[in-house]
């Protein structure tokens, strides 16, 4: 976490949103306990509870009394990974602009970043 | 409320370490009390500990003197306090001895959790001991948790695991005040920070707040007291 970087609980929000979206936690599966959670990121617990909460209204979590907070059984697991894909391609896309660039050259970038990748996987 | 001070002055001779502090602390919160050496944080401590009378002012714990609210009161001193023949096990014996709130069971758990070796506090090293120390502060069942500078000269490791074991004792019935001058180590534990400089609080704020703002604690800190007021180690 980056405290210069906005809130906890939303950078952590968007950390537990991340780990549905590459399907690390599914529809139905239980999130960590407060403490866990905290203890892992070592924030404060209340930030982790402000965390659930923020996640319940964005209806992706809801919290059983007594039992925990859980993913819920319809999220939309797609929209989620298209938003997260956006807010990656909004700051991609920042950049872009802020050194005068234009989307073919954006687009050119990205194209030669993902031939290197394969062919560091490939090799 | 756990606890509060209404315009505490405390001098020292000539000096004024206090000059007029008021705070409020209540359940559940995790406060930072930041400030460079010598603004007055240890001060604060010990008088919120009931080892210091303020010359003026009021301070109260669950309502009454931190003097009669002993019990619910566990304050670990910057400065280590246990002594050198003493094993974990000699340290769970005198707590258990001197504290009746003290949970065995908890202390093994925190030992555990903290890495602490089963030798004598001598053949430790300063972060070993460090981190037995605050063992034995967390193990007591109180509502006010008072730490003075518990991350101070420490190893990362050491640091790391500090951190954590504050989270693992935290609980939201009580209130814990955290001294410590390495604000950016701890930030993200805090609740609200407040921030205190030449005896007197210069900002009492909500962590989470400031972040909204697009400033961690660290840059406010900097902000109020310079470059001066960070450590150089």
């Amino acid at each position: 976490m980056d405290p210069s970087s906005g809130p906890i609980y939303l950078q952590l929000a968007r950390e537990i949103t991340r780990w549905i979206a590459r399907g690390d936690l599914n529809p139905g599966d239980k999130l960590p306990p407060v403490r866990e959670l905290a203890r892992r990121f070592r924030v404060n617990p209340n930030t982790v509870v402000q965390v659930y909460r923020e996640l319940e209204r964005r209806e992706v979590a809801c919290t059983q009394r007594g039992r925990g907070t859980f993913v819920r059984e319809d999220v939309d697991v797609d929209a989620l990974r298209r938003a997260l894909l956006k807010n990656a391609a909004s700051s991609f896309w920042e950049e872009i602009r802020a050194l005068g660039l234009s989307l073919e050259d954006a687009v050119a970038a990205l194209e030669e970043v993902s031939c290197d990748r394969q062919l560091d996987r490939g090799g | 409320m756990i606890a509060s001070l209404t315009g505490v002055v405390k001098r020292y001779g000539a000096v004024e370490a206090l000059r007029g502090v008021d705070l409020e602390l209540r359940k559940g919160e995790i406060v930072g009390l930041l400030g460079p050496n010598g603004s007055g944080k240890t001060t604060l401590l010990k008088v919120l500990a009931g080892l210091l009378l303020p010359d003026h002012g009021r301070v109260t714990v669950l309502g009454d003197s931190p003097r009669r609210r002993k019990g619910s009161i566990a304050y670990l001193p910057e400065l280590p306090f246990l002594t050198a023949w003493m094993t974990p096990i000699g340290v769970e014996k005198f707590f258990r001895h001197v504290f009746p709130s003290f949970q065995a069971e908890r202390f093994w758990e925190l030992v555990r959790l903290l890495d602490v070796p089963p030798y004598p506090v001598r053949r430790l090293s300063k972060g070993e001991r460090a981190r037995l120390e605050l063992a034995s502060i967390l193990a007591i069942t109180a509502d006010l948790y008072l730490l003075d500078e518990p991350l101070g000269g420490l190893d990362p490791v050491s640091r790391d695991r500090i951190l954590r074991s504050v989270i693992a004792a935290w609980r939201q019935e009580v209130c814990f005040v955290i001294a410590t001058h390495l604000v950016a180590e701890a930030e993200c534990l805090f609740d609200r920070v407040v921030l205190l400089g030449d005896g007197r609080v210069v900002l009492d704020a909500v962590a989470e707040e400031l972040r909204k703002r697009g400033k961690g604690v660290r840059d406010v800190y900097l902000e109020v007291f310079g470059d001066a007021g960070l450590p150089v180690a």
